[in-house]
């Protein structure tokens, strides 16, 4: 006679192995699983960028001096802006209303002359306000430059006796790059996992096999279980992927514990599991689970995770429903690990609350699964 | 020991009366027939003996177990095929029955030799390697067999078997039951099929959740349809049968293809007398012969009687 663990074991084993030859059998689960994070992490973290660079900027030198001429290299000497070719003033609205250029600086005729004898010799900066972020982008840009080039002129003397200087700690280059692929990982593996748990579960019910093992001695707890960890293992791998993508392509540095950046995976990939298996003891049907599970893994972490959107920007309404997204604590958790540095005292609070929402809705979905048997 | 006690099971849905007290044992090796239309509450009982459905009311022991009590301590001791072959398509043979081995705590070489059995037993020869997908209705129904029966279970319960499946299969299927049952395995079976009725030793018939017969095929032909029936042949028969309809000792007449299906009283009708009969009234060419009662005749009997009943 074997005893009652062994038996468990033995029953979640059997569960898994089937899942594994599940996913062996259909290969589009494995491109799901690993091949959608490669190419969405090469499109999220090329495509969506917020860095300026190479802003189309016409110059409308007026004066063509020595001192504008210098002005105009400061300006074009970062990356960030592009010189667009233009005359004049007049010119210069035309090419903001086509679109061929962003933004425009009119120097006038006179300008070196005023500076020579010591006046305030203003210059134009006309910008192209309808996108409203790149606007204020560019006008921070020009502001800060220009600013430069008129200390340099005045010499230290002039300087104003009071300043702020700005240091910007973990991305001080401003890269997309480097918070972007934090988001995105949380992003993949939401829904990887929601998608995949809903899809097993539910095509198990439509097949009428749930049935078979309810008479079966294969419990609840060994279904779930057996489910479970095939796909655990695959979110893990799919993790290592995107981190490894991260740290190579995108030289996102890993300043912070390697396995505590795990165990917060671990933790995230728990709670989406379980969001799955909740969504499918529900919808019990591929097409209801795979719409139900891409919502509500899809725009919850993408909106509501803070990956794009600052969570203290949002609506106090929204701000109150993140309490809920597990994915706004593995995006916290991955970028400080990642940017910051540090181990598991930093995100131990993030590592509660995605191990709470687990804890909460394993629960509600082991409960919605008893009555469903009845 | 009855291998299944069945006492007063009531099974309730919000205020509709799926089953309605009914009780019945099944013996130890017996192959049981459960009959009825849809809906008359067949796969209810199934799922209830079967540890899936709480009873609402009664009681009921299946392999010595309550299925109220204790669930899955029955689900160890019992097999069970659902109409839908719940078959995992995309696996091959093979790897269905190892996972059904090892849902029942099978494992390594006694599941393996197990396997085999059964396989052979069923008939599934060489196809372990085979995608179950793609394998006929009625080998696939073998295999889901097998796949019921790798724990040797005590009691084996079968909604629905031979739905979907052809005539040939359903044979070779009837004869792996035969056999199970031989060695001793308790089957309890639903079907729609009246003639597969035939292959059982005794029936129950269900009818708006009330088991309203319950006995050997033969006795409840006796019991359902008294008489003898005999088969007309002949032609004109049409407006002769007008004329037996009625008669003493005549219980029916009914056109039976270009024939007649006669229930007689055998204390006053016999061939000859018959022949007679209906060659006065009219017909040509008349020849008789006995006929059995078929459980079709016993089905609409009953249900008859009940309906009158209720």
């Amino acid at each position: 006679m074997i005893s009652r663990p062994e038996r468990f074991l033995r029953r979640v084993g059997a569960m898994a192995a089937k899942e594994v030859l599940h996913i062996q059998r259909d290969p589009r689960t494995l491109y799901m699983a690993l091949g959608m994070p490669v190419i969405m992490l090469m499109l999220l973290g090329f495509g969506l960028s917020f860095d300026i660079e190479r802003i189309p900027l016409l110059l409308a030198d007026g004066d063509r001096s020595a001192a504008s001429r210098e002005l105009a290299r400061s300006l074009l000497g970062s990356h960030e802006l592009a010189a667009v070719d233009g005359s004049d003033a007049s010119a210069a609205e035309t090419a903001l209303r086509r679109g061929q250029a962003m933004a425009a600086l009119v120097i006038p005729a006179g300008f070196e002359r005023e500076l020579l004898a010591g006046r305030d010799s203003p210059v134009q900066l006309l910008v192209d306000g309808s996108d409203g972020n790149m606007a204020r982008q560019i006008m921070g840009k020009v502001d800060a430059i220009v600013r430069a080039a008129s200390q340099r002129r005045a010499g230290f003397a002039a300087s104003p006796p009071l300043g702020v200087k700005v240091y910007t700690l973990w991305n001080p280059a401003g890269r997309s790059a480097l918070f972007m692929v934090p988001g995105v990982a949380a992003y993949l593996l939401a829904i990887a996992a929601v998608l995949l748990t809903a899809l097993t579960i539910a095509a198990e019910w439509e097949r009428g096999s749930m049935e078979q093992l309810f008479a079966s001695p294969v419990g609840r707890l060994e279904i779930v279980l057996g489910k479970l960890l095939p796909y655990l293992a695959l979110g893990m791998l799919q993790l290592l992927l995107v981190i490894t993508l991260g740290t190579t392509v995108f030289d996102v540095p890993i300043r912070g514990s390697l396995p505590v950046i795990f165990l917060a995976g671990l933790f995230f990939l728990a709670a989406m599991l379980g969001q799955g298996l909740f969504i499918s003891v529900i919808a019990r049907n591929q097409l209801v689970a795979t719409q139900a599970g891409a919502l509500s893994s899809l725009l919850p972490s993408l909106i509501l995770s803070g990956m794009l959107v600052p969570i203290e920007n949002m609506p106090r309404i929204l701000q109150a429903l993140t309490i809920v997204v597990p994915a706004r604590y593995l995006v916290h958790a991955l970028r400080t690990l990642m940017l910051k540095g540090g181990g598991l005292s930093v995100v131990a609070l993030d590592l509660c609350a995605m191990l709470a929402f687990t804890v909460a809705i394993l629960a509600l979905a082991t409960l919605r699964f008893k009555r469903r048997l009845a | 020991m009855n291998a299944i006690a069945v006492d007063s099971l009531t099974k309730i849905f919000g205020d509709f009366v799926a089953v309605d007290h009914v009780s019945f044992d099944v013996r130890k090796g017996e192959v049981f027939g459960f009959l009825g239309s849809n809906g008359a509450g067949k796969s209810t009982t199934i799922r209830i003996l079967c540890g899936l459905l709480a009873p609402s009311r009664g009681t009921a022991r299946v392999a010595g177990f309550d299925v109220g009590r204790a669930p899955e301590a029955v689900k160890s001791a019992i097999g069970y095929m659902s109409q839908k072959f719940s078959l995992y398509l995309d696996l091959p043979v093979q790897e269905n029955l190892d996972f059904f081995g090892g849902a029942y705590g099978l494992s390594g070489r006694a599941l393996a030799s197990r396997a085999a059995e059964v396989v052979e037993l069923c008939g599934l020869g060489d196809l372990g390697g085979r995608i179950t997908g793609t394998l006929s209705g009625g080998v696939r129904q073998r295999l889901a067999l097998a796949c019921a029966i790798l724990h040797r279970p005590r009691v084996l319960f079968l909604d629905e078997p031979t739905a979907c499946v052809d005539p040939q299969a359903r044979r070779l299927f009837w004869r792996v039951i035969r056999q199970l049952a031989g060695e001793g395995t308790t089957i309890f079976v639903t079907t729609h099929y009246l003639d597969e009725a035939e292959y059982c030793r005794r029936i129950g018939l269900m009818a708006a959740g009330r088991l309203i017969a319950l006995d050997t095929p033969a006795a409840l032909k006796r019991t359902y349809v008294p008489g003898r029936i005999y088969l007309a042949r002949g032609r004109e028969l049409g407006p002769a049968a007008a004329v037996l309809r009625g008669q003493p000792g005549v219980t029916a007449v009914e056109p039976f293809g270009a024939g007649l299906h006669l229930q007689v009283d055998p204390a006053l009708w016999d061939k000859v007398r018959l022949a007679a009969a209906l060659a006065a009234a009219g017909g040509r060419e008349v020849s008789i012969e006995a006929g059995e009662p078929s459980l079709e005749d016993v089905f609409l009997a009953a249900l008859g009687q009940a309906e009158k009943a209720a």
